[in-house]
């Protein structure tokens, strides 16, 4: 097998930033996110390869919050697109975790089926390349195995690291793309054979089972009112989310040039479903709350067989008031069949 | 603090008993045992829910705005920041007095949930015990300010020293240094509004950032529309920031939103005061930007 030293990693990542925009995760003063490795400074930032994660999810990379689409002049009625901004730069995200890849999985399919390609996304994705670390100490909100994946392995993850603590990382080639990565750095890894670590177990139990069926005759269901109560309809959760993929797309002009652009948007935002005309449908916090979980827990899975959540636990980390979806997946169960 | 919790439900239980309230604003265990979570009773068997510990930071009176159209009597739990939180309320006239009832808390001082869960979700790589939350070390004011009844003992504030020291480091900065300095720590806000969520005075029913047509501030997440964001938010906190923290420490990328609210504080107190924001609740009286008159001495109007 293969193995890579740590003490070969600095080696490595400036190899990988030749030929491809590298990130790491780090925290970089109050932060922590997937940084570009061009911006970390030594002797202020430092590496997150050992914590259980990051706070700011890599999904900014594939899809940035802002996103500049077409810029254009206009003359009266005629508008001359000048230039498209699609940004097919190869990039290398390093030391993801699985629910991360996972994620990244789900905006994939946000993105590339049902008979629609999102061009932007694509010219991104399809350029960057993951690095799974896989994850033998689950953190207490991990819950990514109930989700329907498994912490340490994962079909998209182009290469698969597993922390051997002294003895390295075990390098497993997981892809097309993963080998041809290897072949090139194949002169800084070892040969030898080691034992994997030993995995511990999560420390909460939680089970989907049934959740989406048993949410499908909720929408009416009064539990929505206390449960949410607390939240302050911040967007904090929806932003922080690895899988949450909501944008809206603005635009900006000046004079006779101007540009399109897109941006991350949120269900818990009041003007996310503003119209035109002024009515709201979805008027009040509540009715934004109970569209998050639904979104994640229901309508994603009758639409594409899979939940819209990774098991990441960011949200339930970050939220100001304590807003817990495992909590909501058990009270949803908990909740007497057709009342 | 077992028996405040249960000074807190016996008082919960005799105002929802006898009719007096319909909701009772306090709070709840969240689902770790560093949490605690907003939670409003309404009616004597959600009483037992309710908790009063040392994870009860929120600022409740933002809640306020919730029940602002209807007419509902509300009791309240507050600490000294909330009180004024109130107060606010009331000179905004979102809330009239007789319809709340407030159950005001002498506050030794609270711990901040999200650094705990932060510090035991494995996001962070140091570990360890945190003491009282930053907002709750710069407190002037832990004792309510407005309140029905009161519980718990006088408490001193734990701010000690120059309040504006940071404020005046800021403007002993050249332009260029201030430039560069709020250049690199706005830059990395995700423009996510929770500091506006969250804000007591942040109550306007629809708020200019969400205004669409026209839109006043773009909504990239560039330094320019940051910046812009950034601005136009502090101007409307001057005379408004009652100092409860909610805005920073809810950050997710602790943007220094106290910073900029105390120099605010600063000019307004020099400029239009003596002058605290919500301090004292007087029927009718105004916060001194919240006012205008003919014979302004400044002609820019
Ligand atoms: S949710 Fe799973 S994959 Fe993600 S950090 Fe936790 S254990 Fe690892
Ligand atoms: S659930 Fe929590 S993080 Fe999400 S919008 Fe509500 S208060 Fe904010
Ligand atoms: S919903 Fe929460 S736990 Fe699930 S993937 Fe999103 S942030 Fe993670
Ligand atoms: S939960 Fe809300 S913000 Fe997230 S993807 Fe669904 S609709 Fe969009
Ligand atoms: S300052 Fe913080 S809370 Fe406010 S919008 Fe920016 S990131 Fe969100």
């Amino acid at each position: 097998m293969k193995i890579l030293k740590k003490n070969q990693l600095d080696t490595l990542w400036e190899r990988l930033a030749r030929n491809a925009e590298l990130y790491l995760p780090t925290q970089k003063g109050d932060q922590s996110g997937f940084f570009s490795y061009k911006t970390l400074k030594p002797e202020k930032d430092t590496l997150m390869l050992d914590a259980l994660n990051v706070y700011l999810s890599p999904k900014n990379i594939v899809l940035p919050q802002t996103e500049m689409m077409y810029s254009f002049t206009h003359q009266g009625q005629e508008i001359n697109l000048e230039e498209v901004y699609e940004d097919p730069t190869p990039r290398i995200i390093f030391g993801l975790r699985s629910c991360d890849v996972k994620s990244i999985d789900r905006l994939d399919t946000v993105f590339f089926t049902r008979g629609f390609v999102d061009e932007y996304y694509r010219s991104r994705r399809e350029n960057t390349l993951l690095i799974l670390n896989a994850c033998y100490h689950p953190g207490p909100n991990c819950f990514c195995e109930a989700m329907g994946l498994s912490p340490r392995e994962s079909e998209s993850a182009d290469i698969i690291l597993h922390d051997a603590g002294e003895e390295g990382y075990i390098w497993v080639a997981n892809t097309e793309k993963g080998r041809e990565l290897t072949g090139n750095i194949e002169d800084i890894l070892e040969e030898k054979e080691i034992s994997y670590p030993q995995p511990r177990p999560f420390t909460r139990e939680v089970d989907y089972t049934g959740v989406a069926e048993k949410l499908k005759d909720m929408f009416s269901h009064p539990i929505w009112h206390p449960l949410s109560d607390p939240c302050i309809n911040c967007g904090i959760c929806t932003y922080v989310c690895p899988n949450c993929y909501c944008f809206d797309i603005q635009v900006k002009t000046r004079g006779e040039e101007g540009y399109r652009y897109r941006c991350w948007d949120s269900c818990m935002y009041g003007e996310y479903t503003m119209m035109a005309g002024g009515h709201n449908p979805r008027e009040t916090g509540m009715e934004r709350f109970r569209n998050r979980f639904l979104h994640k827990l229901e309508f994603f899975t009758e639409r594409y067989g899979e939940p819209l959540c990774t098991g990441c636990g960011r949200c339930i980390a970050v939220c100001p008031t304590g807003i817990n979806i495992i909590e909501i997946m058990e009270k949803a169960k908990g909740v007497e069949p057709s009342a | 603090m077992k028996d405040m919790t249960d000074q807190v439900k016996e008082i919960a239980t005799k105002l929802l008993e006898s009719g007096q309230v319909d909701v009772f604003m306090a709070w709840e265990k969240g689902d770790a045992p560093h949490q605690s979570k907003p939670f409003f009773a309404r009616n004597v068997a959600d009483v037992e829910k309710i908790i009063f510990d040392e994870y009860c930071i929120h600022n409740l009176s933002t809640y306020l705005t919730r029940f602002r159209d209807g007419k509902e009597k509300i009791a309240i739990v507050v600490k000294g920041c909330d009180s004024r939180g109130v107060v606010r309320m009331l000179e905004d006239h979102q809330m009239k007095r007789d319809r709340l009832h407030i159950i005001g808390i002498n506050c030794p001082g609270m711990k901040d949930p999200l650094e705990a869960m932060k510090q035991h979700s494995g996001f962070e790589r140091e570990t360890g015990e945190k003491g009282l939350a930053i907002k709750c070390l710069q407190c002037m004011q832990p004792n309510p300010v407005i309140y029905d009844e009161s519980l718990g003992e006088i408490q001193e504030p734990h701010f000690k020293g120059e309040r504006f020291t940071e404020v005046k480091a800021l403007e002993a900065m050249s332009s260029e240094e201030r430039y560069q300095f709020f250049s690199e720590v706005l830059s990395t806000c995700i423009r996510c509004y929770a500091c506006r969520q969250v804000c007591v005075a942040c109550n306007c029913r629809t708020c200019i950032f969400d205004e669409a047509k026209p839109q006043w501030v773009g909504r990239e997440t560039s330094v320019g529309d940051n910046f812009m964001y950034h601005i136009v938010r502090a101007f409307h906190m001057a005379g408004r920031c009652i100092e409860c923290g909610e805005c920073e420490r809810v950050c997710p990328v602790n943007i220094p939103l106290m910073l900029i609210n105390r120099k605010l504080i600063k000019d307004v107190d020099h400029y239009f005061g003596p002058y605290d924001a919500g301090m004292a609740y007087v029927e009718g009286g105004k916060p001194p930007l919240s006012l205008y008159k003919i014979d302004d001495p400044d002609d820019f109007i």
